[in-house]
C-alpha cells in the first residue's frame, strides 16, 4: 500500500504532518490521537512518533484543520446550508444559570455546562461524558466521567486547551454507552468531521448524542505557558487561573498559596497559532453552546442549535436544574460583533499567509464577503 | 572415495544464526580425519546479527589453500536459505557448480518492514537450477521444527550433504566428530537430525 | 572442538588460527593469559580459558586491554611466560603501557597478539596495527598459515626471552578466524616457580639510555630474522615479477598464481618477521627482479619499509619499479581477497583471465539484482536493545526538544541503523558515548536546550565508561546515561565480565554492582526492564526533564542469545488473525513495518502479521506494542 500519489493528494498522516503539525496549525483537540500508534501527545502538544504511508486515514479526516468544507458539514449536521455567519444556527438564545449552588460555586460563571451534563447523566440521556479535567499542574486531559465528583473536577476555566477527544477514541468503552462531549469550537468541529466522515468508524462516534460547545476566543499552548508561569511563581504548582473582565484584563494566578497578577498582554504570545485562524467563537456545530454574559456575573449565554439541544434545555428548566432569562439586546449585539470579529481576524491572518484560497477550510466567496463587510473594523 | 577436483571448493551459506560455522567445522573435522588438507574461512561477529554469512571450505590432498574461495570458483554450494543461495551463486557460481538447497525462507528486515519483496520460492529454486549443474532440495527447517527446534536445521543439511554422495563422508565420521565436538546429551538428537536430512533430500536437477 | 590441550604430538588437527596461537602458547609453556574480548581475537584467551584448569594456567578476562597487558607482563616480570591478546582497538588502549614496556624491558617470555579486522567487518574502524612495532621498536611476526600461527607463537616466546622484550604477533581475520590443518607438537612438562627479583628495576627511565638499549635489542632481532624459517622464497632465479607478501597475502598470492598459471613466471618472497626486516635477506631477493608487487593488509607497512630499505641501497640494486598500494594495484583500503591479487598480477603481466564464463556472470548478476533482497544486520529477535531504542525513540519524540543519543561499541552499536530506529548518532571508541555526553552536558550555558542521552553496554561500562561518569559528577555535567545491562559481552561471544558473576574459567566471581558504582559516582540511578515498554518510556521522559546532574537508567534484561543458551524462553507468542488490523488505518503494520523484529512476518495473502516460529524467541515485546492487542503471549 505504498503511495504513488503526490504529497498534495495524500489524505493521511503524511499530509497531516505537512499541513497541520509541521505548519503550526495544530489545535491539540485530540481527534487524531488514540486512533493509531503513530500520533501521541505530551503536555498539550501532538507528536508524531513514526511515519505512516497510507494514502488516506482518519487522522486527516477528523482533523479540524484539514480540508474542511464548511458548507457541506453544516448541511450534514443541520440539514441546511451555512448562512448564519454571526453566531451559527440558532434555535433559541437566552441567559441561564444553574439553580443548585454546588454547580455555581466551582464554575467559572453560571455552572450551566456542568449542571446540564449532570442532568443528562441522571436522566439516562447519556451514560458517560467526555470531559476535560486538569491534573495538579493544570494540564487538561480528556477523561470519561460519569459521576458528580468527576463533573465538578472539570468545572472552571483554564484558558489552556488539551487533547480532549483522545478520551473518546481511547475509551475504554463497554459498547452501549450513549455519550456526551463538552468541547471547544475546534473540538466540536472535529466531532462533526468524525460524524460525517465516510471512512470506517472504529470509535464510538455514532453513540455521541450530545455535544455541548464552549465559547472561545483563543486558547493557550500549555508547554510554554506553564514554563512562563512557573518562572513567575517560583516553581509551585498552578492551582487556579482567572482573567478579570475588561478594561483591566489581568491574569490572576493562584500558586504556592499566593495570588500573582500578570497582565494578559504578556501571555498573548502563548496563544496557539491555530487559534488565530479559527473562525468559530461560539462552537457553532454543537447541540448547545455556552459562554459568559458580559457585565452579568454568574450568568451564562446559552444557545440551543438542534432539537436535541432545545429539548434538553426545556427539560432542564422544567425540572429546575437551570433558570433562564431573555438575553438583553445589547448583549446579543455585542456577542454577534465579537463572533464576527473573530471570523474577520481569521480571514485577515489567512490572507497574510498566502490567501484564503490556501486556507484549510472552504467557505463560499459570498459568505467571506459578508464577514468582511459586517465585522467591525479595527481588527487587532 | 576421492574429491571430484583439487582443490574442491564448498560454500556453506545462509543467514547469521543458522549455524553455518558449526556445520563447516563439523564437515572440516570429518575430512581432516581422513587426511585431507582443509582450509575454512568465515565471517564472524556482526554478521551473526541476521546478516548474510558464508563459510568457505577448501578440500585438497596436498596444499593449504586460502580461506577465501576466488570468485566464480565454488564447486558445491550448501545454501541454508533460498535467496542467500542466489546471492552466493551471483558471486561464486559457475556452470559446473552443484547446489544443495534448504527451501525454507528467512525474511530479511527489508522484507519484513515492507521495503522489499521476497520472491516466490519456486522462482528462486528455478533460477538456482538454471545456474547450477546439479541441484538437490529439502526443507531442512521444517524437518528441524518437526523435531522440536529449528536449531537442528544445519545438522539436517549435513545429513543431506552426506546423502547426495558427492563428498567422501559417512555417518560414522559424523558420529565420531559430533561426540568430540558437542555435549553428549545432544548426541541422539543430532544423529536423528542427520538421518532425517539424508532421507529427505531430493535431487531435482540431475547431471546435465 | 579439537582440544587445543590434547597431548598428541605429531597429530594433525583442524584448528582455527586463534586456536593455533593458543596451542603455540601452550607448547611454549605459557602460564598467565589475559585479554579483553575483541573480534577477531577473542578465541585465543577464550580457548585457553577452557583448558586452564587442565593445563594449570591462570586465564582471565581483564576489565580492559591495558590491564590485560599489565597482568600478562607481571607474569613475565616474575619469570613466567605471559600471553595477552586483543583486537586493533585494544592495542590502542594498551599502547600507553606497551610504549613504556618496550623501554623497561621484561623477563619471562611475553607475547602480545593483536588481531586486526581489515575492512572493519566487526569493528568501528579499520586499522593496521603493525605500526606499533615500528613505533615501539618491537619485533613483529605475521602468521601466513595456521601452522605458522602455532610455530610463530612458540618462537615469539623464545625470542622475547632472549631479548627481554615483548614480541608482537599480528594476525588478521582471515587467519585468526579461518581453520586449517595444524600438526601438533609436544606440550612441556616442567614449570618454573615465579619470583620477582628485587634487585631488578623495570622502568623506561633513564629514557635515552634505555632507548639506546632497545635499539641494540632490535638489531639483535634483525640478525636472528636473517635466519628465520618464517621468511622464505618460492620461485625461479629471474622472475618477471617479484611478489613481496606477508600474512594473509601469502595464501591469496599462491591462489592467484595457480589460477593464472604463472607459477614459473612469478617469484613470491614471503616474510614472516616483518619488523625488523631481515635486511640482507630482503635485498638479496629484491635483486632477482626489476618489478616488485607488494601484497598485504591493510596499510603499505611492508611496502614502505622495503622501499626505505631499497632507498638506502639503491646504488647497489639499480632501478626498480614498485607496485602495491601506492600505485593502486592493490586497494589502499579494505581487506584482501584472491581476486584483488589476481587482478593486480593480471594487470602487471597483461594476462587475460576469466574465472568463469562472462555470460554466466551476466546472467547471475541480472537475476540477483532483480529478485534478491538486501539482508542488513539487525538486532536478534528478542534483543533487549530493540526494545530500549523503541522506548528511546518514543520518549525523545514526546519530549519534543530534539534530544540525541551518543553511543559506543557493542551490539547496541546497531542502534545507528534501521534495526535500532536510527537513534544512535555517534560511535567511536569504548566509552566514548559517555565521554561525549560529559561535554554536551556542559553546553547548556551556551544555549544548548536539547536533552543529551548516552548509551553504554555493561561490559563497555566497566572497560572505559567509569572514568567518564566520575568526570561527569566531578565537573557537573547534565545528561541521561542508559546503561544497557544484558549481562554479557555479547557482540564478541558472550564472555563474562565483572557484572556477570563468573570468571573466564567458569568459576564464581564477585559481582561488581553497576547500580552501586553509579551511585558512588554521584549519579541518580534507576533500574527498568526494557521489555516493559510503557514503564521505560515514562521513566526516560521523567529523567529527561530533570535538569540537574547525571542520571543513570539501567536497562536490565538478559541478552536473547544468552537466554537461549540457558533455554530460558519467556513466552509463546502468536497472532490472533481476527484482531490483526494489518495495513488498515489504525495500525498499518506497526510490528513488521516499523518495529521490524525478525521474528515477525507479513503474510501478503492473508494481509495479517504472523510469527516466524523458526526465529521468534518469545520476548513478548510485540505483544506489548500491538495497537489492536492482536498478539497474544502466554508464559512458556
Amino acid at each position: 500500500m505504498t503511495t504513488t500519489q503526490t504529497a498534495s493528494d495524500n489524505k493521511g498522516l503524511k499530509a497531516l504532518e505537512q499541513k497541520v503539525l509541521g505548519s503550526n496549525l495544530c489545535a491539540a483537540c485530540g481527534a487524531c490521537l488514540s486512533l493509531c500508534p503513530y500520533l501521541s501527545s505530551r503536555k498539550g502538544r501532538v507528536v508524531k512518533l513514526d511515519n505512516c504511508n497510507l494514502d488516506e486515514g482518519r487522522c486527516f479526516a477528523y482533523c479540524p484543520r484539514t480540508e474542511v468544507d464548511l458548507d457541506k458539514i453544516y448541511s450534514k449536521i443541520f440539514g441546511k446550508g451555512y448562512e448564519e455567519i454571526e453566531l451559527g444556527p440558532v434555535r433559541k438564545i437566552m441567559m441561564a444559570r444553574a439553580r443548585d449552588p454546588i454547580w455555581r460555586k466551582k464554575a467559572q460563571t453560571g455552572g450551566v455546562v456542568s449542571s446540564l451534563i449532570d442532568f443528562a447523566l441522571r436522566k439516562g440521556i447519556i451514560q458517560a461524558g467526555v470531559l476535560t479535567p486538569r491534573d495538579g499542574d493544570l494540564l487538561p486531559q480528556g477523561k470519561i466521567l460519569k459521576s458528580r465528583k468527576g463533573i465538578l473536577s472539570c468545572a472552571g476555566s483554564s484558558y489552556v486547551s488539551g487533547p480532549t477527544l483522545e478520551a473518546l477514541n481511547r475509551g475504554p468503552w463497554k459498547g452501549e454507552e450513549r455519550i456526551g462531549i463538552v468541547g471547544l469550537p475546534c473540538q466540536v468541529l472535529a466531532v462533526a468531521r468524525m460524524k460525517t466522515s465516510t471512512l470506517e468508524k472504529k470509535t464510538p462516534i455514532d453513540r455521541v448524542d450530545l455535544v455541548i460547545g464552549l465559547f472561545c476566543t483563543w486558547a493557550l499552548d500549555y508547554k510554554p505557558f506553564t514554563a512562563f508561569l512557573h518562572e513567575r511563581v517560583g516553581g509551585h504548582s498552578i492551582k487556579k487561573l482567572n482573567i478579570t473582565p475588561p478594561p483591566e484584563r489581568i491574569l490572576e494566578v493562584t500558586a504556592g498559596g499566593k495570588l500573582h497578577q500578570v497582565p494578559v498582554d504578556e501571555i498573548r504570545s502563548f496563544i496557539r497559532p491555530s487559534c488565530r485562524v479559527c473562525l468559530d467563537m461560539t462552537a457553532e456545530l454543537s447541540d448547545i453552546s455556552v459562554g459568559t454574559v458580559e457585565g452579568k456575573e454568574g450568568w451564562n449565554t446559552v444557545i440551543a442549535r438542534t432539537a436535541v439541544g432545545e429539548d434538553l434545555l426545556k427539560e432542564a428548566k422544567k425540572t429546575g436544574v437551570i433558570e433562564t432569562r431573555p438575553l438583553p439586546k445589547d448583549n446579543l449585539d455585542h456577542l454577534k460583533e465579537a463572533s464576527l470579529l473573530k471570523k474577520r481576524r481569521a480571514i485577515d491572518a489567512l490572507n497574510e499567509k498566502g490567501g484564503i484560497e490556501k486556507a484549510y477550510f472552504t467557505l463560499s466567496a459570498n459568505l467571506v464577503k459578508r464577514i468582511l463587510s459586517e465585522a467591525p473594523e479595527n481588527a487587532k | 572415495m576421492f574429491i571430484p577436483k583439487d582443490p574442491f571448493n564448498i560454500i556453506i551459506g545462509g543467514v547469521g544464526g543458522q549455524g553455518n560455522v558449526l556445520a563447516s567445522q563439523i564437515l572440516g573435522e570429518m575430512l581432516v580425519a581422513q587426511g585431507y588438507v582443509i582450509t575454512i574461512g568465515e565471517t564472524y561477529g556482526a554478521s551473526q546479527r541476521g546478516g548474510a554469512v558464508m563459510s568457505h571450505l577448501r578440500i585438497s590432498r596436498k596444499d593449504q589453500f586460502s580461506p577465501l574461495i576466488p570468485e566464480g570458483q565454488c564447486d558445491l554450494l550448501v545454501a541454508l536459505e533460498p535467496v542467500e543461495g542466489l546471492r552466493i551463486l551471483d558471486r561464486y557460481g559457475n556452470p559446473r557448480v552443484m547446489t544443495l538447497l534448504n527451501t525454507r525462507p528467512i525474511q530479511p528486515l527489508d522484507v519484513i518492514s515492507g521495503n522489499a519483496t521476497y520472491p516466490e520460492v519456486s522462482k528462486v529454486i528455478a533460477e538456482i537450477r538454471g545456474l547450477s549443474r546439479r541441484v538437490w532440495t529439502l526443507n531442512a527447517t521444517e524437518v528441524a521444527l518437526e523435531m522440536g527446534d529449528p536449531i537442528f536445521s544445519n545438522i539436517v543439511m549435513l545429513g543431506a550433504l552426506c546423502g547426495i554422495g558427492v563428498l567422501p563422508i559417512s555417518r560414522q565420521e559424523f558420529e565420531t566428530v559430533i561426540k568430540e565436538l558437542l555435549p553428549s546429551r545432544t548426541l541422539d538428537e543430532n544423529l536423528k537430525a542427520f538421518d532425517r536430512g539424508k532421507e529427505t533430500v531430493e535431487e531435482v536437477t540431475k547431471e546435465k | 572442538m579439537s582440544s587445543i590441550s590434547q597431548n598428541a604430538p605429531g597429530k594433525t588437527v583442524l584448528l582455527m588460527g586463534n586456536e593455533a596461537i593458543a596451542r603455540g602458547a601452550l607448547e611454549a609453556g605459557v602460564k598467565v593469559c589475559a585479554a579483553y574480548p575483541g573480534n577477531p581475537s577473542s578465541e585465543i584467551i577464550g580457548g585457553l580459558a577452557k583448558v586452564a584448569e587442565e593445563m594449570g594456567l591462570h586465564v582471565e578476562w581483564s576489565i580492559n586491554e591495558k590491564v590485560a597487558l599489565e597482568v600478562a607482563t607481571a607474569a613475565s616480570f616474575a619469570g613466567l611466560r605471559g600471553l595477552c591478546a586483543m583486537k586493533q582497538n585494544g592495542l590502542n588502549v594498551a599502547s600507553d603501557f606497551l610504549l613504556n614496556l618496550n623501554l623497561s624491558g621484561c623477563r619471562g617470555g611475553l607475547v602480545l597478539v593483536v588481531a586486526d579486522d581489515p575492512a572493519g567487518v566487526s569493528s568501528s574502524n579499520e586499522e593496521d596495527s603493525r605500526i606499533y612495532a615500528k613505533l615501539g621498536d618491537l619485533p613483529l611476526f605475521e602468521p601466513a598459515t595456521f601452522q605458522e600461527a602455532k610455530e610463530m607463537t612458540r618462537s615469539a616466546f623464545e625470542l622475547s626471552e632472549q631479548l627481554g622484550l615483548p614480541v608482537l604477533i599480528r594476525s588478521v581475520t582471515r587467519v585468526s578466524h579461518a581453520r586449517g590443518n595444524v600438526c601438533l607438537d609436544e606440550l612441556p612438562k616442567s614449570s618454573t616457580k615465579p619470583r620477582f627479583e628485587n634487585w631488578l628495576r623495570f622502568t623506561p627511565l633513564p629514557a635515552i639510555a634505555n632507548h639506546k638499549l632497545l635499539h641494540e635489542k632490535l638489531n639483535r632481532a634483525k640478525e636472528m630474522a636473517e635466519k628465520s624459517p618464517f621468511n622464505f622464497y618460492r620461485g625461479g632465479e629471474k622472475p618477471e615479477l617479484l611478489v613481496v607478501t606477508s600474512g594473509s597475502g601469502w595464501m591469496y598470492s599462491l591462489e592467484a598464481l595457480i589460477n593464472l598459471d604463472v607459477q614459473d613466471r612469478i617469484g613470491v618472497l614471503k616474510l614472516g618477521t616483518t619488523w625488523p626486516l631481515p635486511e640482507r635477506f630482503v635485498l638479496d631477493h629484491l635483486k632477482k627482479a626489476d618489478r616488485i608487487l607488494f601484497v598485504e593488509e591493510v596499510d603499505p607497512f611492508l611496502e614502505n619499509n622495503v622501499k626505505e630499505l631499497y632507498a638506502q641501497n639503491c646504488v647497489d640494486l639499480g632501478l626498480k619499479t614498485f607496485f602495491g598500494k601506492a600505485s593502486k594495484h592493490i586497494p589502499d583500503v579494505g581487506d584482501l581477497s584472491p581476486e584483488i591479487v589476481t587482478n593486480a598480477i593480471q594487470n602487471l603481466l597483461q594476462i587475460s583471465y576469466e574465472s568463469r564464463p562472462a555470460d554466466y556472470s551476466l546472467r547471475a548478476h541480472e537475476i540477483a539484482a532483480q529478485i534478491v533482497p538486501a539482508r542488513m544486520l539487525g538486532f536478534c529477535p528478542g534483543c533487549p536493545h530493540r526494545a530500549t531504542y523503541w522506548a528511546v525513540k518514543i520518549a525523545l519524540a514526546l519530549d519534543g526538544r530534539d534530544g540525541f543519543v551518543l553511543g559506543d561499541i557493542g551490539c547496541y552499536s546497531l542502534g545507528m541503523g534501521p534495526s535500532g530506529f536510527a537513534q544512535m548518532r555517534t560511535l567511536h571508541a569504548m566509552g566514548s558515548g559517555t565521554g561525549l555526553a560529559c561535554g554536551f552536558g556542559q553546553l547548556n550555558r551556551f544555549g544548548l536546550e536539547q536533552p543529551v542521552v548516552a548509551v553504554c553496554g555493561d561490559s563497555t561500562f566497566y572497560h572505559a565508561a567509569m572514568p567518564a561518569l566520575a568526570n561527569a559528577y566531578y565537573n557537573g555535567s547534565n545528561f541521561l546515561l542508559l546503561l544497557l545491562d544484558n549481562s554479557a559481552t555479547a557482540m564478541t561471544g558472550f564472555q563474562p565480565h565483572p557484572g556477570t558473576g563468573e570468571t573466564a574459567t567458569g568459576g564464581e566471581a564477585p559481582v561488581i554492582d553497576l547500580r552501586a558504582i553509579c551511585k558512588v559516582f554521584g549519579a541518580h540511578v534507576e533500574v527498568v526492564d526494557p521489555f516493559d515498554v510503557a514503564s521505560t518510556v515514562e521513566t526516560i521522559l521523567r529523567l529527561l526533564e530533570d535538569k540537574k546532574g547525571v542520571k543513570v537508567l539501567i536497562m536490565k534484561r538478559q541478552c536473547a542469545l544468552v537466554s537461549a543458551k540457558h533455554q530460558k524462553r519467556l513466552y509463546r507468542v502468536a497472532v490472533e488473525e481476527e484482531r490483526c488490523l494489518g495495513e488498515t488505518c489504525g495500525c498499518n503494520r506497526l510490528c513488521t513495518r516499523v518495529f521490524k523484529c525478525p521474528g515477525l512476518m507479513w503474510d501478503r495473502q492473508t494481509g495479517k502479521a504472523c510469527i516466524d516460529e523458526a526465529i521468534c524467541t518469545g520476548c513478548g515485546v510485540c505483544s506489548e506494542i500491538c495497537p489492536a492487542s492482536a498478539i497474544r503471549k502466554e508464559k512458556a
